[in-house]
């Protein structure tokens, strides 16, 4: 084994009942070395950084770590063996300080044993001053925002001087500048020697940041590049079996049935998120919303909806006041809102597939107080097969589907609903680059239907290959609305950190 | 493939939680007959259902409620309420016995007190909704208060003296059919497939499951929360009234306190037929099944002569196996 191999893993593999969740796979991973691992769902990303994590044990294989051979792991000798990952989820506990929450598994005490809360923020602040994370660690968790959070979830990583540091999606729903922050904590660190491996289904970050990449499918290794060496058509290539072009080309840009009906959002306002935000929507339409997480786009949503109260607005449909007053309301009047976290006010994921799309539409019939349940099944059923919800039987329970899949329900649920008006908030976070394309030609299905659209979005990609015009906020103002031409990555980018705007 | 797996450890977790419960019953009553044959007799059968009539009723309201992920613990208080207002009704305006009473009136005494009952249980159903729903706080700490409050007032009504029926409104809690049947049974069974019923085929039932499974998720989709959470709490009280109706009916007198046992007895029916305490999921038949156990329970330890008082014990452990048990298969996943 070389000197400079940190941790490499020799024909792992993991099965479950009816599946080889890992077959054979070779991996290594060098000394201060940022190493991705992409793969669709279910490619085995997941069971793979498992099995270092300790957490779950592989069938057979073998782990060698610093030239220690390991069978199996389980979760303390990873740790002992300096193995930290952070998950995609936010594992803080609230009500804790910064400081408490990095160091919560430690705590330096008094000669009396009471926790020594001021040596604690002390070395807390100079982690994150080392990490270049400007983030306080005397305040309450609970006070910070999202982006704050995960930098504070890696800081605790740190705080363990790992060795080898699993990140799993770092930058799902991180805006600009936090993914800016985590990139160079990653890049200095990996300087200093610390090995990371990097999960994520954007390709873009992982030229950006990461030195190599292996590439799994259907649980076996198919191939291991230098970054440098590497086109990113050659990895969607050997991801998915099918060439880039398919994914990335617009295929939504086909003729709509444009009309002069259209919905107009007027004046929307709520103290200090969103200020007085006013444009339109034509009928076979898709309007984007861009700009930085926090710049109101997700709160805009749901004052539209009636989720929140909002100060001032008024929704006019074709010439029609439909302001909705509750999300009740809002069904009522044919209109669907995807929330941005599928888990959070997404879905029931207990519940089975089939409730879970019927719920919005049962709540808007609600002069029907009975069940149709054979009408219910096959209804369903049939959305689900349109939708390709990838699943034995609608009976199943979410909380057994990936996160594209789980993706779909949400979506199914709403076109049950009959939505004329729907509202996406961040339409393919977390999932993999087949659904995306699969979803996207839905949503351009609806468009062609005559439905109106309104995607939110932080990756500007979908935004500039999905939508007819991007509005982009910032500070909760409506600063732009791009059209035609103007639409691409770059723009969208510059007009959220307002850059045009400012530096000139 | 892995999907189709877990159906199947679904379906047969699914299946469990009713064979256990039987299995248990099953062995519970094996024991009781190999100790004292006299169990199997078909009136002591009888008997055991007419005992659990009242529990049944209360604990399939609160069972409904607990899948929506709200806790009603002051069902208990509420029969209490109920019952000395009902007999206070008929003990006033039906008069005693002794004293002739105004036969006009008296006539009207019993559907007068049936009516007030369940009005007054709806009358508490909706003010545990309301406050629920607009102090937005815990359901649990909000009927521990009006679980008090309701004692109370059941206390200061009576003045803490016990009210006589004199064998007035006897038929519902005594009667039988065909001198076999109880009443009570019937109501009991008509409740229990009532709510299985409402569970299964109707919207408000699949709401329930909907809001303890994830109320923001039934909110934004578009759910009427508010009104599924009042509407569960006032169908908790129209439920306790039809217990207190046959609890008092059948004991002939209320007491300020003669339900106050009933609020944990019918959560630990609840709990042991599998309703996890968080919502989301259960059925009516094994919420049914959990009463059946505890009624067994009851019965079983008077006629193995054994010392009555270990009833608590056992129904307590019996409480705390359950949640264990469906708390280990969880965390399996």
């Amino acid at each position: 084994m070389e000197s400079g191999n940190i941790l490499e893993a020799i024909n792992l593999s993991k099965s479950y009942p009816g599946v080889q969740a890992l077959d054979s796979v070779n991996f290594l991973l060098k000394r201060g070395e940022v190493h991705a691992i992409v793969g669709q769902n279910g490619a085995g990303k997941s069971t793979f950084i498992e099995i270092l994590a300790g957490s779950i044990q592989p069938d057979s294989g073998s782990i060698i770590i610093d030239g220690q051979d390991y069978v199996r792991l389980d979760p303390s000798q990873s740790i002992e063996r300096s193995i930290q990952t952070v998950h995609q989820d936010n594992q803080l506990i609230e009500e804790l300080s910064v400081a408490e929450n990095i160091y919560l598994y430690n705590l330096p005490q008094t000669k009396l044993g009471f926790v020594n809360i001021s040596l604690c923020i002390r070395h807390a602040d100079d982690l994150l001053d080392r990490l270049g994370i400007e983030t306080r660690s005397n305040i309450k968790i609970s006070s910070l925002t999202f982006v704050e959070k995960k930098l504070i979830s890696i800081a605790k990583a740190f705080s363990r001087k790992a060795k080898i540091l699993i990140l799993d999606e770092p930058t799902a729903s991180l805006d600009i500048e936090g993914e800016k922050i985590l990139f160079d904590i990653i890049r200095r660190n990996a300087e200093k020697g610390l090995s990371i491996i990097y999960i994520s289904h954007d390709l873009g970050e992982i030229f950006e940041v990461c030195d190599r990449v292996t590439v799994l499918k259907d649980g076996k290794k198919i191939a291991a590049h230098d970054v440098k060496n590497v086109e990113m058509e050659t990895i969607v290539h050997e991801m998915i079996g099918r060439s880039s072009h398919s994914l990335y080309t617009r295929v939504l840009n086909t003729a709509r049935i444009k009309s002069d009906e259209k919905l107009e959002i007027i004046d929307y306002s709520r103290y200090k998120v969103v200020d007085h935000v006013s444009f339109s929507v034509r009928k076979g339409e898709i309007f984007g919303i861009g700009g930085l997480v926090g710049s109101g786009r997700t709160e805009l949503a749901r004052i539209i909806i009636g989720l929140d109260k909002k100060d001032s607005g008024k929704l006019v449909f074709c010439g029609k006041d439909i302001t909705p007053s509750s999300p009740y309301d809002s069904i009522k009047k044919g209109i669907g809102y995807l929330t941005e976290n599928r888990k959070d006010d997404g879905l029931v994921v207990i519940r089975p597939i089939f409730e879970n799309i019927s719920m919005a539409r049962f709540a808007r019939d609600r002069h029907i107080p009975y069940l149709e349940l054979k009408k219910e099944r096959t209804t369903t059923e049939e959305i689900a097969s349109q939708l390709q919800i990838k699943t034995p039987s609608i009976s199943q329970l979410v909380i057994n589907l990936s996160g594209g899949n789980q993706q779909k329900v949400v979506l199914a649920k709403w076109l049950y609903a009959n939505s004329e008006i729907i509202l996406f908030d961040e339409p393919t976070v977390g999932v993999d680059v087949g659904s995306k394309s699969e979803i996207y030609h839905l949503i351009d299905n609806l468009v062609q239907q005559g439905k109106i659209i309104i995607i939110i979005s932080s990756d500007y990609l979908e935004l500039s290959s999905v939508c007819d015009r991007v509005g982009i906020m910032r500070f909760g103002k409506l600063i732009t609305i791009l059209e035609g031409a103007q639409i691409n990555e770059e723009n969208i980018l510059k007009n959220s950190l307002g850059v045009t705007m400012e530096d000139n | 493939m892995t999907n189709r797996i877990l159906t199947k450890d679904k379906k047969v977790r699914q299946l469990n939680q009713s064979f256990v419960l039987i299995i248990i019953i099953a062995g519970l009553c094996i024991i009781a007959t190999v100790v004292n044959p006299r169990f199997l007799r078909i009136t002591n059968i009888i008997n055991i259902f007419q005992q659990i009539s009242v529990l049944g009723i209360i604990a399939s309201g609160v069972g409904m409620l607990l899948i929506s992920g709200d806790i009603d613990i002051s069902v208990g208080q509420q029969v209490s309420l109920i019952g000395i207002i009902l007999a206070m009704i008929i003990q006033k305006i039906g008069g005693i016995p002794a004293n002739a009473p105004n036969a006009w009136l008296s006539g009207w005494a019993i559907p007068m007190a049936i009516v007030v009952s369940f009005a007054v249980g709806i009358l508490l159903g909706i003010f545990n909704g309301l406050v629920v729903i607009k102090s937005k706080a815990s359901s649990f700490i909000i009927t521990l208060g009006s679980a008090t409050v309701f004692k109370g007032l059941a206390l200061l009504i009576s003045g803490g003296s016990s009210y006589m029926l004199f064998n007035r409104f006897a038929t519902l809690g005594r009667g039988r059919i065909f001198s076999i049947i109880p009443i009570a049974i019937l109501f009991l069974l008509g409740v229990v497939i009532m709510s299985h019923i409402l569970l299964k085929y109707f919207k408000f039932g699949r709401f329930l499951y909907a809001l303890g499974g994830n109320k923001k998720a039934a909110f934004v989709s578009g759910i009427n929360v508010n009104k599924v959470t009042l509407t569960s709490f006032i169908m908790v009280g129209v439920f306790d009234a039809l217990a207190a109706l046959i609890l008092i009916s059948r004991v002939g007198s209320a007491l300020a306190t003669t339900g106050d046992a009933f609020s944990l007895d019918a959560l630990a029916a609840a709990v042991v037929g599998g309703v996890p305490i968080i919502g989301g999921k259960g059925n009516a038949l094994n919420i049914f099944l959990g009463v059946v156990l505890i009624g067994l329970i009851s019965n079983a330890l008077v006629i193995m002569n054994i010392n009555p008082y270990l009833r608590d014990v056992a129904i307590g452990l019996l409480i705390i196996i359950a949640v264990s048990i469906s708390a280990i298969s969880d965390q399996r996943k």
